[in-house]
């Protein structure tokens, strides 16, 4: 019997924004553009327009051992390329941010190839080959999985995910990387790691309350979907819990 | 579960405090006016030490605007004070760092500079095999002399350097015994008198446990122990054990009876508050690493001051237990971390986690009729899956929906990490004090990480993928090497060795067991008589209001070095 994912357990709203973002059979909303050298720009990994920096040669070009695993796993473009491998990493805050750290993971993982996401709380690192993250990077950019406030791209310094939200509704960023203009869009004056752009960033305007509680992947019993009214969620972790205890007293059954 | 009403919020009256003019639950909040560092009255001071410092070495050192992101100084957002739990005393969260509170320095000293010594193998010895009478008065002389010899002074040879009383005048040794006549024929000033440290019912228990046997609580001075290691304690001891042995029973320096001597003192008798480390932590007996849990929650001593209130008594220990095992043990020995500091205060600050504690409490009142505040065995839950989950499950969703509520709450709890370790706290105290099971409450520890994980889809910090998300499976397990009872894990424990926000709960949770059931002790007797001296430098019945003194600064620590050097 073919294996099918489930994508997670649950009956609420919130349980059922997990698997669609999850899903790769999904397409993900997209709510922006941004531009190929707008990314690159955030990202700070190259100048805009030079050449992809290198790790190792070509795959073409180099001698690949007699490896059956090779042979099965279709590398990359950035892998065949010899890219090096860089990052993009995310905070995203507690009020109703439409993506959160495991979340992101997950879904990366069901949606992207060949790469090596980190979770923590306050932020969510994914590295691959340089080439291969513009392209990722874009997706994570311009779908739904970004909300131009409470969505940060932070290398470091990522303090803010769990704070209250400033009077103008940004998460707090002590870097201040992007800042919400008069006319209500939010630009990138700091690419991610805190350096300041030559120019600013566009990456269009916050998405309003009422969306983002809708679409959001957090529980959160103030104003959003509690925890505890999800009960087929609780039960699962629950599940999940006591077969690993049982199992880990007495490996048998 | 089903959420009961507590309408107590203990962390509130902190709330308002550390965000004056604020409301509690506002989502909203000002940043990026604070005049940077210049808002912490404490990073001023530092500011002003280190431009003296710098004028006297001509090396540069503290400069937060330089120094920090390009130019960018702490203080962005509101720099807060705590609360020490318990305790009412808001501090500086700098004043929390062990670097800056002689308290906490001095709660790992008290414990490194201990040992437990036996009299008994000594005594036959002496009368087995030398023919001497040990009497009560032999031993009162044999303690004067070893209390004269025990800081650094001589007691046999000619012409021997000794060491100034006014350094180690926190140096001395006291016995303990169950046997009462014996304890009431020694000079009371030697004498860690049980009957009148404990409780009546702990008492019983105590002098039960030790029966006629007598102990000496040895404690070296805290100078040497600091400038050697805790290895050194043990050593330190039986040298001057052997001496004044020699001394006080007139035996011959030389002769093969010392031998026996040495040995029961250095090895055969001897308690080490912790136990060795392996190759590769390199750290000898005495040292945090190798502090077990149940150890720990015998050194301190809340339980004793506060029997009816094992919840409390628990959250002494994670005070405690985070400072050594966080701030001191994996932030420093380990890591060589500074930051660890916010990852410990976090369970011992704002009453938050007392708050979320009692909830339980409450709770496994309401539904299972534990009656929480009369320890006793009799009343206890049986420790089954499904009441763990119930307990740990309706503890987890009350504080969760705590942070939710109460912004500034998330806001003072800003880290992952921190938030999961108090969750969890709360849920394996909850569950180890309604069942009076150590290990059950490390399952409803493991439980709650789980839930807060799938919950906000988040959790700690990189560690906690290893330890809390495989942790169920070895809660239960006791086969060598990857599971012990709670009492017998320890911060070297192969899941538990890596990772900060742990250590101290684990060991909490293993001591609110025992507090739950009215226990004298969690696994020995001995530990827990030797940390009830009022003399300890350190008040073990209250260390968080211990390090609250430290923080301002109200706490008189031993190691005193100004009788050597110049005068300022």
């Amino acid at each position: 019997m073919a294996y099918k994912p489930q994508y997670g357990p649950g009956t609420s709203k919130v349980a059922e924004n997990r698997r669609k973002q999850m899903n790769p059979s999904q397409k993900l909303e997209k709510m922006r553009d941004v531009t190929d050298e707008d990314i690159v720009l955030i990202l700070g990994h190259r100048a805009p327009g030079a050449a992809y920096p290198t790790a190792h040669p070509p795959l073409a070009e180099q001698q690949e051992p007699d490896c059956p695993i090779r042979k099965i796993v279709t590398p990359t473009d950035g892998a065949k390329a010899g890219d090096r491998v860089r990052y993009i990493q995310f905070a995203d805050s507690m009020f109703f941010a439409p993506c959160h750290p495991y979340q992101r993971t997950y879904l990366e993982s069901y949606r992207f190839r060949g790469i090596d996401p980190g979770t923590l709380s306050g932020r969510q690192i994914v590295e691959c080959r340089e080439r291969d993250l513009e392209k990722y990077s874009k997706e994570l950019l311009e779908t739904e999985l970004l909300d131009a406030a409470r969505t940060g791209i932070r290398g470091a310094t990522v303090h803010g995910h769990s704070l209250r939200l400033a009077e103008n509704g940004m998460m707090f960023d002590m870097l201040q990387r992007s800042v919400l203009g008069e006319d209500g869009i939010v630009r990138y004056v700091k690419n991610q790691i805190g350096e300041p752009l030559d120019r600013a960033v566009a990456i269009g305007k916050p998405l309003d309350e009422k969306w983002l509680k809708a679409h959001t992947t957090i529980f959160h019993s103030l104003g959003g979907v509690p925890y505890r009214d999800d009960a087929e969620y609780i039960e699962y972790v629950q599940r999940i819990h006591s077969l690993r205890t049982k199992y880990g007293f007495m490996p048998k059954e | 579960m089903a959420k009961i009403e507590r309408t107590q919020k203990l962390f509130l009256k902190s709330l308002k405090e550390k965000f004056q003019g604020q409301d509690p639950q506002s989502e909203t909040a000002e940043y990026y006016k604070f005049n940077g560092y210049h808002q912490s009255p404490r990073k001023e001071e530092f500011v002003k030490a280190s431009r003296a410092v710098e004028m006297d070495r001509g090396i540069s050192m503290y400069d937060p605007v330089r120094c920090h992101l390009g130019g960018i100084p702490l203080g962005q957002r509101q720099l807060m004070t705590y609360e020490v739990s318990g305790t009412g005393v808001f501090v500086e969260g700098d004043d929390l760092h062990f670097v800056n509170n002689a308290a906490m320095q001095q709660m790992w000293d008290d414990i490194r500079r201990t040992v437990i010594v036996n009299m008994d193998l000594a005594h036959q010895t002496l009368q087995k095999r030398l023919g001497k009478e040990v009497t009560p008065e032999t031993i009162n002389e044999y303690l004067h002399v070893l209390n004269h010899a025990m800081p650094g002074a001589a007691v046999v040879q000619e012409h021997m350097v000794e060491t100034h009383p006014g350094l180690v005048d926190d140096c001395y040794v006291k016995v303990f015994t169950g046997d009462q006549e014996l304890a009431d024929d020694l000079e009371p000033q030697f004498v860690l008198d049980v009957e009148k440290l404990f409780p009546a019912k702990q008492a019983e228990v105590l002098s039960a446990a030790v029966g006629k046997s007598l102990w000496q609580a040895i404690h070296i001075p805290t100078t040497v122990s600091r400038t050697c290691d805790g290895g050194t304690t043990s050593r330190w001891s039986a040298m001057q054990i052997g001496m004044s042995f020699i001394g006080a029973y007139r035996m011959c320096a030389g002769e093969a009876a010392v031998a026996d001597l040495s040995y029961a003192a250095k090895h055969a008798g001897v308690v080490q508050m912790a136990s060795h480390l392996p190759a590769r932590r390199a750290r000898g007996p005495n040292e945090p690493g190798g502090i077990m849990f149940g150890v720990f929650s015998d050194i301190v001593q809340a339980n004793r001051k506060y029997p009816n209130d094992p919840a409390k008594a628990s959250l002494e220990v994670v005070g405690a237990g985070t400072m050594l095992f966080d701030q001191i043990w994996l932030g420093s020995y380990m890591s060589g971390g500074v930051g660890f500091t916010q990852y410990a205060t976090a369970a011992y600050t704002d009453n938050i986690l007392d708050e979320f504690t009692y909830y339980g409490m409450d709770y496994i009142k309401d539904k299972y009729k534990v009656d929480w505040k009369n320890p006793s065995p009799n009343d206890r839950v049986k420790p089954t899956q499904e009441v763990v989950n119930d307990i740990s499950t309706e503890v987890a969703l009350n504080g969760m929906e705590q942070y939710e509520q109460f912004p500034t709450m998330m806001e003072d709890h800003f880290g992952g990490s921190q938030r999961a370790g108090v969750l969890a706290a709360a849920c394996g105290l909850s569950s180890s004090i309604a069942t009076g099971n150590s290990n059950a409450g490390l399952n409803g520890w493991y439980l709650c990480m789980l839930l807060h994980k799938d919950g906000w889809s988040r959790l700690g910090f990189f560690g906690y993928d290893l330890q809390d998300q495989c942790g169920s499976a070895n809660t239960l397990s006791v086969r060598g090497d990857e599971g012990a009872i709670g009492e017998v894990r320890g911060p070297n424990y192969p899941n538990y060795a890596m990772n900060v926000g742990h250590q101290g709960e684990y060991a909490a949770i293993v001591g609110g067991a025992h507090y739950g059931r009215g226990d004298a002790f969690c696994f020995d007797p001995r530990i827990k008589i030797c940390f009830a001296d009022p003399a300890l430098k350190f008040d073990f019945a209250e260390p968080r209001r211990e390090f609250a003194k430290g923080a301002i600064r109200e706490f008189m620590p031993a190691g005193e070095r100004s009788l050597i050097i110049p005068a300022r």
